[in-house]
């Protein structure tokens, strides 16, 4: 009966009720409109533009310091430990970007090739999402896994400009492999991209392998490694942390045979590092019976056990050749180095050891790495590589702990002091701590570019640091989403309330009526509330169809975006629009919530008019 | 075997910054099956007279017992319900709701009582509409109908409880003499079918032959009945 009376009074005043009808059915069009447009953008960002440019989850590795090569030595190793730390369903892919000097027809340009692996089977949905975010005309992302063509590349239309080229013309690129040596190679350009958006300005795209082959990467290394993660809002930051820890890294050494004259000794290399805190700490820990302790903190500085000194020997300025098995070449591992002095060897620094300057040790380390848990098991590693606890091995990466907090830290483990020197020692990788944002993560790189690490890097971001400045424009919509809810809040606020009063004023001898006939106060509040909530139900699902085809037509509109950083916005020229059936629920629950709260006061004063005051009334 | 009961019956309410004292002491009783007309000049107190005894106004002081209750000292809910089931109302400006067409008008008390089947109530308010001459109109809305029409649907609908009491404030009041004469001619007769207690507020001497008692108010007191 409550709603039979209500819809028969929605009907009575036709002119107001359209009125406010409108003004919630528009409000609602706006409120689906925009967060649709906020969902598209944040399906771009998230599905389309971030993976391809930084992955959901990046790990991120340089060696070699101021080569930034993108490099790690041991990929079945790296994947192994993320696919541990990862969804079944996540995609791992290497990616990379090379700086190069391009030369076209007449012109050059520099340009950075960015390494795409097109060589996994990609589902049709996948393909037709390769076609939209890389606008190729007449062809395909993917035709760089052709192999018609020596290296083909596809290139942005404002470097194929700038370097005078069209398709199948070749181009000629000046570029540093992981070796540091500089190298030229030839591309033949099959595609230009149309997209002009702020990521695709500058670069060509090229496959994986051949890049791989150009920069001299050997068939077991990897380069930067991009993840598609399920559901990146919720679990990006998350699925990085996980990784990072995962990611933490053992003591780096080399376990070989040390051999002099006609003498050999199974020896451990460790490397310490070159950094001021480090160096005093290996300067103030080592006592050294024969050589000068400046000359073996210099970068080629090296010592030796006294141990293994005395049995082969050795002295300082001797040349000693090391040697030991490789993890992939069958080649053994082998290098001369000048012995610089003679530490008194103890249980902690092992007696068959020899300390190396990281800068000597690791660019032997990476070009042949030693199986270093095959040599764990093979020989007995001196205490300073075991004495640590596994616990505080987790935070070895927070490196160059001023001494004292070492010593602190030392001594809280029950250790002499001989053993906090451990700090100063290199490890198999750098393990750069996570950060929360692209400002923190600058601030990382800076700091990590004055420690003049050696070690190969290993830096693990989400694409909230890999991508910050894109995912503001997300947070830009939603706040611009929130004012339109805040905006629609008032005009249905004001809207009803006025409409409520003006029929409560005008019913309100009808409502004398009714009390006066029999009817409860809790009905006379429920005819106004299931009236007005009526309205705004079926103002919202004329808003709602209003604003599909509203958005419908929007999206056959092509806009021609050209030198625009805003082009990111469209797919395929086109304005993209995501409405999901929750998100249009959301809306429209949210609109009758407003308006059940806004017309809940004038209900319940119509409810409360005294029955003899509300007949005594006259229009 | 009285059905209303006044003693000592005080109604004051503000007007303004001033108290109006609209029933100053009245003592009445009114038995069932009467046909009772209050009369009296405008602003003497009938209008406030009827609005306490039909529950939808409080008196300031005295006692009224309806049916025997003691409706004085009953809640909002409470008095709701008795009005429901107890008592009719017919209004001078005939109040019938505007969206509803003349049957729905009817069924609409027994539609709040909750406690009858659809087809009761249907057969209950064509029955009703069938005494008061309505059945032609039946699907009418109020706006169509002419005022004497209207205050038959009002009769109608204040007969369809079934109720002990009905309060007509005035019910002639906007109707032409005929009309009016036929309005309390339906009136009376439905007092002797349905032997309810009728209760009319007028001014109008000429309607007092209708009435079986009379009772004269003048500034809040009854001066005769």
């Amino acid at each position: 009966m409550l709603l039979n009376l209500s819809l028969r009074n929605l009907f009575r005043q036709k002119r107001r009720n359209l009125m406010l009808g409108i003004a919630i059915g528009l409000g609602v069009t706006i409120l689906i409109m925009a967060s649709s447009f906020s969902r598209g953008i944040e399906d771009i960002m998230f599905n389309k533009i971030v993976t391809y440019v930084a992955g959901h989850v990046s790990v991120n590795m340089n060696e070699g310091l101021g080569k930034r090569v993108p490099v790690f030595r041991d990929k079945e190793r790296l994947f192994s430990i993320i696919k541990k730390n990862v969804e079944q369903d996540a995609e791992i892919d290497e990616s990379f970007g090379v700086f190069t000097r391009a030369i076209g027809n007449g012109k050059a340009d520099n340009m950075i090739l960015v390494a795409i692996d097109t060589s996994k089977r990609y589902t049709e949905e996948r393909k037709k999402e390769v076609r939209e975010s890389f606008n190729v005309i007449g062809g395909s992302l993917l035709d760089i896994g052709t192999s018609a063509v020596a290296n083909a590349v596809i290139l942005s239309r404002d470097r194929a400009e700038s370097l005078n080229v069209k398709k199948n013309d070749v181009i000629s690129i000046r570029f540093r492999n992981v070796f540091g040596q500089n190298q030229s190679e030839r591309l033949t350009v099959v595609g230009v991209l149309q997209n002009d958006n702020i990521f695709m300005q500058g670069v060509m795209f090229c496959e994986l392998k051949n890049v791989k082959a150009m920069m001299g990467y050997r068939p077991y290394e990897c380069a930067n490694i991009h993840i598609k993660i399920k559901d990146p809002k919720e679990n990006a930051v998350r699925v990085a942390d996980k990784i990072h820890s995962a990611l933490t890294p053992g003591p780096a050494f080399i376990a070989g045979k040390l051999s002099y004259l006609s003498s050999e000794s199974e020896v451990v290399v460790i490397p310490f590092r070159g950094d001021d805190d480090s160096i005093r700490l290996i300067g103030s820990s080592f006592e050294l019976l024969d050589g000068k302790m400046d000359d073996v903190l210099l970068r080629d500085g090296v010592m030796i056990s006294s141990n293994i000194a005395d049995k082969l020997g050795v002295k300082p300025s001797s040349e000693v050749l090391i040697s030991y098995n490789a993890k992939f070449e069958k080649e053994r591992g082998s290098f001369k180095v000048q012995i610089k002095g003679v530490f008194k060897s103890d249980v902690y620094k092992g007696d068959n050891t020899i300390y190396m300057h990281e800068a000597l040790f690791y660019p032997k380390f990476y070009d042949r790495i030693p199986d270093l848990d095959k040599e764990r098991a093979r020989v007995s590693l001196p205490e300073v590589l075991l004495s640590l606890p596994e616990s505080t091995n987790k935070d070895r990466s927070n490196t160059f702990l001023p001494e004292d907090l070492n010593k602190k830290r030392a001594s809280a483990l029950g250790l002499t002091d001989q053993a906090y020197f451990k700090s100063a020692l290199g490890n198999e990788w750098e393990l750069l701590d996570r950060t929360r944002n692209t400002d923190e993560m600058r601030k990382k790189y800076a700091a990590q570019a004055r420690k003049k690490i050696r070690a190969t890097t290993m830096d693990v971001n989400s694409m909230y640091e890999s991508a910050s400045d894109v995912l503001k424009l997300e947070s830009v919509l939603n706040i611009i989403t929130l004012w339109a809810v805040l905006i629609l809040f008032f005009i249905i606020l004001i809207g009803v309330v006025n409409t409520l009063r003006m029929t409560i004023k005008e019913r309100t001898r009808e409502i004398g009526t009714i009390r006066a006939i029999g009817m409860q106060k809790r009905d006379v509040w429920g005819i106004f509330m299931i009236e007005t909530s009526l309205l705004s139900l079926f103002a919202s699902f004329a808003g709602t169809l209003f604003a599909f085809v509203l958005m419908w037509l929007l999206t056959l509109i092509r806009f021609n975006v050209t030198d625009n950083p805003l082009g990111i916005l469209l797919v395929s020229n086109h304005l993209y629009f995501l409405p999901t059936f929750g998100s249009v629920l959301l809306n429209i629950t949210l609109i009758l919530v407003i308006t059940v709260i806004t017309a809940y006061f004038p209900a319940r004063r119509a409810a409360n008019l005294s029955s003899a005051e509300a007949l005594r009334h006259y229009e | 075997m009285n059905i209303i009961e006044i003693k000592g019956l005080k109604k004051d309410y503000p007007l303004g910054k001033t108290t109006v004292n609209a029933v100053r002491g009245v003592d009445l009783n009114i038995e069932e099956g009467e046909f009772i007309s209050i009369i009296g000049p405008s602003g003497s107190g009938k209008t406030t007279l009827l609005n306490v005894i039909g529950c939808i106004d409080t008196a300031t002081e005295g006692s009224v017992k309806v049916g025997g209750a003691e409706i004085t000292i009953m809640n909002d809910r409470a008095l709701t319900d008795l009005r429901l089931h107890k008592i009719g109302f017919i209004f001078q400006t005939f109040n019938l709701i505007p969206v509803l067409d003349v049957i729905e008008n009817v069924e609409f008390p027994l539609l709040l009582m909750k406690k009858h089947t659809k087809s009761e109530i249907r057969k209950r308010a064509l029955k009703l509409i069938e005494e008061v001459g309505l059945k032609e109109h039946a699907t009418h809305r109020p706006a169509e109908l002419s005022g004497g029409q209207r205050q038959r649907v009002a009769i109608a609908r204040a007969l369809v409880t079934n109720p002990d009491i009905v309060l007509a404030d005035e019910p002639t009041a906007n109707l032409d003499s005929v009309t009016g004469a036929q309005i309390l001619e339906l009136m009376r007769e439905m007092n002797k079918i349905e032997n309810t207690t009728f209760i009319f507020s007028t001014h109008d001497e000429h309607v007092l032959k209708y009435a079986n008692r009379v009772v004269k108010i003048k500034d809040g007191f009854i001066m005769e009945g």
